[in-house]
């Protein structure tokens, strides 16, 4: 090789580096990123589950973002109303022309929404609706949920009751009589469906199964009503403000029972509940992912728990006036950071893009072992045509917190347990029997 | 049936009609101002919960934040809440007075959204609570009633008192109720029509304002409260005869059992199908209001 022939060649490949990196580095994936951030479900959780999917998208793009792509995230206000939330989905599909959407707190409007953007074949990554609704029966090809669904909290909180009534309460499951009333979306409805299959295999007695609508500005026939039927635990799912009017009306009107079970949303924002009741708050208990601060850092895989103390520190810096982190922003993060970190980058190495397909593939390929995810479980998605719940992550499942003195403690499972639960309510609960 | 009937002679119906009462004194109180500024001015105030819903939020910032008395910022919270409305007239109602009635909805429509953003940007969406609870008197071993409520029951029939004696004794409110008859011949005799439409809006503003004081106790303020309730206040204002101040009262206690009642029978959400079919039906029987005089 002549001098002028290895110029000529080195020139080339200085001329195809050059490219590649001008070409890499214009490289990036548009997200649609759909939360409440006005309404009444944005002071109810979806904020902060935003703030968790927005820290994620900033650690990754802080890192440049993955495998050459930079994360170029399209935030939009779904304004806690199904209509905004389908209009905006579709806008960003067809005007922002984004290559995904991720986020959505509100079961009703992951309902229309997904069904919309399976027609129109893009990839839907949903962080934290929760409805069974969403994902069963309805075959989607292109919808994703690595979030525990809503069947599993009902079913957790009753498998729960079961394990400890006979030994705290000294009753029998079968003659625990058990009331579920939840708001009437297809979230509440999804949990309370949960409640009362896994109650009704256990034989327990269901003495009230009602639902009301969240906005309702008086719930006091509702509180008589239980007062009526007298049962030992309250299995309830809401949003806000319709928890705390309950409880301040059952208060009011001196409705008793041993245990209230609230399941995720407004039972989830802890500092929200003892600002709103105060003390009474105390010994409530929540079904929900675990909080990630909760968790052993030694039960998740190596580098996460540095993962969670970077989320926790953004978290404390964008809501400094927080007491009690919210499991909520962890839920968000995680969720998302399962796409970041594992799906995403396969779909580019494996699948060889960022176009719907090749996101499909990939996460049809997720198979994140327990312990894998910053929440503590694992991800599988079933394969095509093996479940009635496509999309849905198999391997998700929530734990039973219990809220004392602000601080939350892990009740349910018992392997995960960081204190003894507290059952029945102590006489210092004003909602004590 | 037998349920029915187990259901009906119960303590708790007893219970239930009580909460009845007690949720119609909130809403006639709610009632009382939009139904006195429509009679007077003779237009609907679509954001009329949303002015409530800013005289919560000066009561929550005053009592909460600052640290003053939970009286004195009930006051404070009256007073701008009458503020607001006297800005609501001046600057927005006073253009379209003479407007077709369209576009004076569409106007306190818009109002309405722009005090649930301008609530947003200074409060955020955080749902805030003054944690105070007047607790419960004890009727029996199963009764109990909110003394909130038990309150707002007492200053609503007050307030109803208060504001007859007040249009039928004082020279002012003499005025108030010739120009809601007549607002022509007012002007023609002289009197200053628009002054007048400015105490009305001030009193319904406080009178909303009022009813913050007794919602800030029972509800958490958000920016979006009035979806909770401004629907049901307008539909009672209309069940009851717009403008008739009486017919409101009373409609917002036949509402507020039917919704209880109803509640109670069936399923929680059946008590206000019970109420919008009641509500429905009447306007097929009578358009103009339960109480409206005939024309």
């Amino acid at each position: 090789m002549n001098f002028l022939n290895f110029f000529k060649i080195l020139l080339t490949s200085v001329f195809f580096m050059i490219f590649s990196f001008v070409a890499n580095a214009n490289k990036e994936i548009k997200i649609g990123v759909i939360f409440d951030y006005t309404g009444p479900l944005a002071g109810g959780g979806s904020d902060l589950q935003a703030l968790g999917v927005k820290i994620v998208i900033d650690h990754f793009n802080k890192k440049g973002g993955v495998e050459g792509y930079k994360i170029n995230a399209v935030y939009a206000d779904a304004q806690s109303k199904p209509e905004v939330a389908i209009n905006e989905a579709t806008r960003l599909v067809e005007q922002e022309k984004v290559d995904m959407l991720m986020g959505f707190y509100s079961s009703a409007q992951c309902v229309p929404v997904s069904a919309k953007l399976n027609a129109m074949k893009k990839f839907m990554w949903i962080t934290t609706c929760i409805s069974p609704a969403v994902l069963k029966d309805r075959n989607l090809k292109y919808v994703f949920r690595p979030q525990v669904h809503g069947g599993k909290f009902g079913e957790y909180s009753v498998d729960f009751l079961n394990g400890t009534s006979k030994e705290k309460l000294g009753i029998d499951p079968k003659k625990l009589k058990v009331a579920i009333i939840h708001e009437d979306g297809p979230y509440g409805s999804g949990v309370a469906g949960g409640n009362e299959a896994q109650a009704k295999k256990y034989g327990m007695n269901i003495v009230l199964k009602e639902g009301y609508s969240a906005t309702a500005p008086d719930l006091s026939s509702l509180v008589t009503k239980l007062k009526r039927k007298r049962p030992d635990v309250i299995l309830h799912t809401g949003y806000n403000p319709d928890i705390t009017l309950f409880l301040r009306q059952a208060k009011e009107q001196g409705l008793k029972f041993k245990a209230l079970i609230g399941h995720g949303a407004g039972y989830g924002v802890a500092d929200k509940l003892f600002d709103a009741i105060g003390s009474d708050a105390n010994f409530i208990y929540n079904v929900d992912p675990v909080s990630i601060w909760l968790l052993n850092p030694s039960s998740i895989a190596k580098g996460l728990p540095e993962v969670t103390k970077m989320i926790g520190d953004e978290y404390m810096k964008a809501k400094p006036d927080t007491k009690t982190k919210s499991a909520h922003v962890g839920m968000g993060a995680s969720n998302s950071y399962v796409f970041f970190s594992d799906v995403l980058p396969r779909a580019i190495k494996k699948y060889g893009g960022i176009d719907t397909e090749s996101l499909r593939k990939a996460a049809l390929d997720t198979n994140i072992p327990a312990g894998g995810t910053l929440l503590g479980y694992g991800v599988k998605f079933p394969k095509e045509g093996s479940s009635n719940m496509m999309g849905q992550n198999q391997m998700a499942s929530p734990v039973v917190m219990q809220y004392i003195d602000r601080k939350i403690k892990i009740s349910w499972p018992k392997n995960l347990q960081t204190a003894d639960p507290v059952l029945p309510l102590p006489k210092s609960s004003p909602y004590a029997k | 049936m037998a349920e029915f009937l187990d259901s009906l002679f119960s303590i708790f119906f007893i219970e239930t009609l009580m909460n009845g009462l007690l949720l119609g004194g909130i809403l006639a109180l709610l009632s009382v101002g939009l139904n006195l500024i429509f009679g007077v001015i003779d237009v609907v105030w679509i954001c009329y919960a949303e002015i409530i819903m800013v005289g919560m939020y000066l009561i929550f910032y005053l009592n909460n934040d600052l640290g003053v008395h939970i009286i004195p910022s009930m006051i404070a919270g009256i007073l701008f809440s009458g503020l607001v409305g006297w800005l609501t007239h001046k600057i927005v109602i006073a253009r379209l007075i003479d407007a077709a009635p369209i576009n004076q909805l569409i106007a306190t429509g818009g109002l309405l959204f722009f005090f649930q953003g301008a609530a947003m940007i200074v409060f955020g969406i955080e749902f805030r609570n003054m944690g105070v609870s007047l607790g419960s008197l004890a009727v029996s071993e199963d009764i109990y009633l909110s003394w909130t409520r038990l309150i707002s029951f007492a200053i609503s029939g007050l307030i109803v008192v208060a504001l007859y004696l007040f249009l039928s004794r004082s020279y002012l409110g003499a005025a108030i109720r010739a120009i809601s008859q007549d607002k022509e011949i007012m002007s023609l005799m002289g009197v200053d029509t628009k002054k007048l439409y400015l105490l009305t809006s001030a009193i319904g503003g406080a009178l909303a304002g009022l009813g913050g004081c007794l919602l800030v106790l029972q509800y958490d303020v958000h920016p979006f409260i009035g979806l909770s309730f401004g629907p049901i206040t307008f539909i009672i204002c209309v069940m009851g005869g717009l403008g008739n101040m009486v017919g409101g009262f009373i409609a917002a206690f036949i509402f507020s059992e039917l919704i209880t009642i109803g509640g109670y029978f069936a399923e929680i959400e059946w008590g206000y199908v019970l109420a919008f079919v009641f509500f429905i039906i009447m306007m097929f029987i009578r358009p103009e209001g339960l109480f409206a005089r005939k024309s």
